[in-house]
């Protein structure tokens, strides 16, 4: 079985299961992505696109297991901030969504992160108002490149990432391994509290 | 004729810069030479730029220097939007020296506002370019 089959098998395995993720919400002008992510939160699908590198609309499909409901959101994301130098780049963002439930289920935030080709940095600070409550959600993430790979590489993070939501007020701190190859960005992290935390993201 | 004669020198100036940033050195036999004919320093990869003219004849390589190019996840997006302009023979990115390559043909007007366009479009900022006709 080669290389290509067996990613897309993995794409195909993810997107049955109704997984999502948030890294890097806007992608090159004209490009799309999809991104599956599932945590102890929720497990969700999102696919997006970008007129322009400033800003991305899309889909979100996903399963709220906090409060054990199921519904889309409408997002748009906007690049708010950008710093590039020769060997590092800046990124803010803003993020926000509308739930098929109307303005009663909306979420809104920011995400940055910073890298060079051997760190990474990022975070994401999220208000998520529902009908029966309304919460944060936040994380940090740290990471290094245990090696430099080049162009058409697989690459690989080692990171550490904690997080906290106000609905149950811990922070939990936990290893998350980033790979990435052509097109594709696997994140996989597991934690105590958390538990397994997946983040798929395929860019076309 | 002292105007005449000034006019002939800046006329003649600006024709060898055009010639010297154009037409910076390359050979059929795909040798690299490492200081152009303008005088200025190819910073490049001498492995990696071998590899990537080997067997290419009659082109022109632009070398783009770009910031913010710092995930292969990210240039990706480079490559698709360049290749999306059919002149575009190859194209290669070096992560480690922060520079595109992209052979277009040696009749192609190489426009650097367009090209830095395109770079942004993908996120990334380009802040130089280089030209070799091979």
């Amino acid at each position: 079985m080669g290389m290509g089959m067996g990613i897309k098998i993995v794409v195909a395995f993810f997107c049955l299961m109704q997984l999502e993720l948030n890294a890097r919400p806007i992608s090159y002008s004209g490009g799309s992505t999809l991104m599956a992510f599932s945590d102890d939160m929720k497990t969700s699908l999102y696919y997006h696109y970008s007129p322009s590198h400033k800003y991305s609309i899309g889909i979100e499909s996903l399963n709220d297991k906090a409060f054990k409901d199921s519904y889309s959101y409408a997002r748009l994301s906007y690049l708010v901030l950008r710093k590039n130098t020769e060997h590092s780049q800046t990124n803010l963002y803003f993020k926000s969504g509308i739930s098929s439930k109307g303005l009663e289920n909306i979420f809104y935030g920011i995400n940055g992160d910073w890298e060079t080709r051997r760190w990474f940095t990022g975070f994401s600070f999220k208000k998520i108002k529902t009908r029966s409550r309304n919460y944060r959600d936040q994380y940090y993430q740290f990471g290094i490149a245990p090696y430099l790979g080049d162009y058409g590489d697989l690459h690989t993070w080692i990171t550490v990432k904690i997080k906290e939501n106000s609905l149950d007020d811990k922070w939990s701190a936990y290893p998350v391994l980033k790979f990435f190859k052509g097109n594709v960005l696997l994140e996989l992290g597991y934690g105590k509290v958390s538990q397994w935390d997946m983040h798929l993201m395929y860019r076309f | 004729m002292k105007y005449i004669f000034l006019i002939l020198i800046a006329v003649m100036s600006f024709s060898s810069w055009g010639e010297a940033v154009k037409h910076a050195h390359g050979s059929q036999d795909n040798h690299l030479h490492e200081q152009l004919v303008d005088g200025s320093k190819l910073d490049v990869d001498p492995k990696r730029f071998s590899r990537f003219i080997k067997n290419l004849a009659d082109l022109q390589i632009v070398i783009v220097s770009v910031k913010g190019m710092v995930c292969d996840f990210c240039a990706r997006g480079l490559e698709k939007t360049f290749k999306k302009d059919g002149s575009v023979k190859k194209i290669d990115v070096d992560l480690k020296k922060g520079k595109i390559f992209i052979a277009y043909p040696t009749d192609k007007n190489i426009d650097f506002n367009d090209i830095k366009q395109k770079i942004v479009a993908n996120g990334q900022d380009a802040f130089d370019m280089q030209i070799i006709t091979l």
